[in-house]
């Protein structure tokens, strides 16, 4: 422990300060900004969509279809989808926007990832064995994982992720309770059954594919081919978009990890300690915040991940000076930089060996 | 065959935007071109505004044209849109049938209390305003006509009663009022109640204030006019709870009164009868949100929403008192009370509405 139980208790206080902050001018201006993103995320996705299909005068205009209808489904996934889902607009009591009603563009079914991604990696951020997000029981990240042969080839697992990552993720939930393959683990209990999980996995992706690859090519007539590899290129920008994101949140080269032995019995001071510790920022314009979903702003968000992310960037000016008046390590850096490590820890734990990345809390 | 098609166009509609309507997800692009359009409700247009009495605000609404009209008695649900955030309140329409046929609107008869989220608003509402309004809604209405009712009103339980009244075009029993108010100048209608009883003689209307006449006066006035009679009994809690047991007491069948409860409910007795251990205040409930377990300690003197709302959770909600259903949740186990009749609910899964709900027991809830 570095810190004392006194000095938890007063971070504690100081954080959830600056939680009751926002909380308590959260009004018509975050309700403005929310519908003026869906706004924009619906007329590109719709815009995109016809644009896909006019490539007959000019395959530039395909091409400005396919951007526009992947920032489309950037937008819904990570600004709105991913922060919805948290909760951040239930406030605004509005049909479309809360966390019960919302269903997003991604494989993924709302309600799995509210499971795993909500609840399992927000709890348990980066606890070995406890948070499934750290390596997505893919990829070897630190030297708390034995080295195992597929290891050696997991810069190519990380690469194929990445192209599917809306698949990975909706898969997620199965993966972890064995509803497939594999031997049922003793430890894990579920909420839902496995032929719920598997019902939720099957609609839910079967939806996305009839939409993007029977339904608009279908209606595209001899366009179709255009529109076709139009969907699957934006579908697989958005993928490598959110992939890198969200690697750049957790698997930095400074992000620490935890044992379970660590982490029982521990205070919401302590939480806030781990969630500090375990996620990692970077910098860069407004536009590429919104466009992260303001997973830029990782640490603001593991601590505060009911606030709505606008209010991220300034957040994170004041956790930032809590953090110094603590000496607790804040994890930020550019975009370029942070990945940069992140590319490096998959690389160098693909090989046997390695520090470990557990650090005494 | 409707059900089917019913279902494709729903999944159909989840399938292209992962919504289940497609106004739903055009409704950001809609609203540029509609403000105030939102789906599942209609819209009203405020065309009038002023106060009946110091407190009862009257407003007018120009409906739109889909809403389908209701049955005098009948309540809506006005939702405003303020600060960012939609809520909403039920309020009985006050108007005739005849205004809604003949200009399209209807009116509100709105008791304001100063330092409440909502009614303070109204006030603030300015003429052409659009709001939102939900179908007509509730089973209060005169049902027999033709038979002789009383009709008992206290405070704001005039406004469904007295559009009952002044909509009846054909009168063929006769029908006698009870009006309980608190001194002249605050009893809303009170003119128009007036009008309708010099005009018809069918029609008696027997003012009580309660400045001057004690409630036992007024009970044991109508008591002896109660047997075999359609009554209608609407207003505060605690006045309708003491009336009906007189009724009740004098003889008169349940099933002849027909009630309508709005306003705060009666705090609910402690249950110590069902755990034993009634100095024991809250109950550990879980609460289930977009995925993640929140522990809170609930009162089991207060609802569940407020228990959720007080520990930071936003769970979807509307008029908080039983009426408009949007606080629905998924119960997963344990058994809460309902506020307004005490009635016990089951211990395994099933649906509450949280802002009439007390834990009884341990709870998990989905929000």
């Amino acid at each position: 422990m570095k810190l004392t139980i006194e000095q938890f208790s007063a971070l504690e206080h100081e954080l959830d300060t600056v939680k009751q902050q926002v909380k308590a001018q959260l009004g018509e201006q975050d309700a403005r900004y929310i519908r003026r993103v869906l706004l924009v995320q619906r007329l590109s996705a719709i815009s995109g969509r016809i644009l896909l299909v006019l490539g007959f005068i000019t395959p530039w205009l395909w091409l400005v279809g396919v951007l526009l209808l992947a920032l489309g489904k950037i937008l819904d996934n990570m600004e709105i989808g991913h922060n919805v889902l948290h909760g951040q607009y239930d406030w605004m009591n509005d049909p479309v926007l809360h966390s019960k009603r919302y269903e997003w563009d991604i494989a993924c079914d709302a309600g799995s990832w509210q499971r795993t991604h909500n609840f399992e990696h927000h709890t348990y951020t980066n606890i070995i064995g406890k948070d499934r997000d750290f390596g997505y029981g893919l990829l070897r990240l630190s030297n708390d994982f034995r080295w195992r042969v597929r290891n050696l080839w997991q810069g190519g697992t990380y690469l194929l992720l990445s192209m599917l990552f809306q698949w990975g993720v909706s898969y997620h939930e199965l993966a972890a309770q064995r509803v497939f393959a594999g031997k049922k683990k003793a430890d894990r209990h579920s909420q839902v059954s496995d032929s719920a999980l598997k019902k939720a996995f099957f609609s839910k992706g079967a939806r996305q594919l009839i939409k993007d690859y029977l339904f608009f090519p279908l209606i595209a007539g001899p366009m179709w081919l255009w529109v076709l590899s139009g969907n699957l290129l934006a579908n697989l920008i958005r993928n490598l978009w959110t992939s890198t994101v969200i690697f750049c949140g957790h698997f930095t080269k400074d992000v620490h990890v935890f044992t379970a032995a660590q982490c029982e019995n521990e205070s919401r001071g302590q939480w806030y300690y781990r969630q500090m510790l375990g996620s990692s920022n970077f910098t860069g314009p407004t536009w590429l915040h919104i466009l992260t979903g303001h997973l830029s702003c990782q640490i603001e968000h593991h601590l505060f991940p009911d606030i709505p992310a606008r209010h991220y960037p300034a957040m994170a000016k004041q956790v930032q000076a809590i953090a110094a008046k603590y000496a607790i390590p804040y994890n930020t850096g550019s975009f370029v930089r942070q990945y940069s490590t992140v590319f490096g820890r998959i690389m160098r734990y693909s090989l046997p060996g390695g520090g470990k990345a557990v650090k005494a809390l | 065959m409707k059900p089917l098609l019913k279902r494709l166009w729903r999944a159909f509609c989840m399938m292209l935007g992962n919504q289940p309507a497609l106004s739903r997800y055009l409704l950001p692009i809609i609203q540029q071109f509609s403000p105030g359009f939102l789906p599942g409700h209609f819209r009203a247009r405020v065309s009038g505004k002023y106060w009946a009495t110091a407190d009862m605000l009257q407003l007018t609404f120009r409906v739109s044209k889909r809403w389908q009209g209701f049955m005098p008695g009948q309540h809506i649900l006005l939702t405003l849109r303020h600060n960012g955030r939609y809520i909403s309140r039920p309020f009985s329409i006050c108007s005739t049938l005849a205004d809604w046929q003949s200009t399209r609107s209807i009116a509100l008869c709105c008791k304001v209390t100063s330092g409440a989220e909502f009614t303070p608003l109204l006030n603030q509402l300015q003429n052409e305003t659009v709001v939102n309004i939900s179908a007509a809604q509730g089973d209060f209405h005169w049902q027999q006509p033709a038979l002789p009712a009383l009709f008992i009103a206290a405070g704001s339980g005039i406004t469904p009663i007295a559009s009952m009244l002044l909509s009846q075009r054909h009168w063929l029993a006769p029908v006698s009022l009870y009006y309980r108010y608190r001194g002249s100048e605050n009893a809303a209608l009170l003119v128009q109640l007036k009008q309708l009883a010099s005009r018809q003689h069918l029609f008696t209307l027997t003012l009580s204030d309660s400045r001057v006449e004690p409630a036992a006066d007024m009970t044991n006035a109508l008591l002896p006019q109660a047997k075999d009679k359609q009554i209608y009994l609407c207003g505060p809690a605690g006045f309708m709870q003491q009336i009906q047991q007189r009724l009740t007491e004098a003889g008169v069948a349940l099933c002849t009164i027909h009630k309508e409860q709005f306003g705060p409910a009666l705090p609910a007795i402690p249950c110590e009868t069902i755990t034993g251990d009634a100095d024991e205040s809250a109950r550990q409930t879980t609460f289930i949100r977009a995925g993640s377990p929140h522990q809170v300690a609930a009162s089991t003197q207060h609802s569940l929403l407020h228990a959720a709302e007080q520990h930071g959770l936003t769970p979807s909600f509307g008029c908080r008192m039983g009426v408009c259903f949007q606080c629905v949740c998924d119960k997963v186990s344990g058994q809460v009370r309902d506020i307004r009749t005490g009635a016990l609910s089951g211990n395994g899964a099933e649906q509450i509405q949280l802002c009439i709900s007390q834990p009884v027991t341990e709870l998990v809830i989905k929000l």
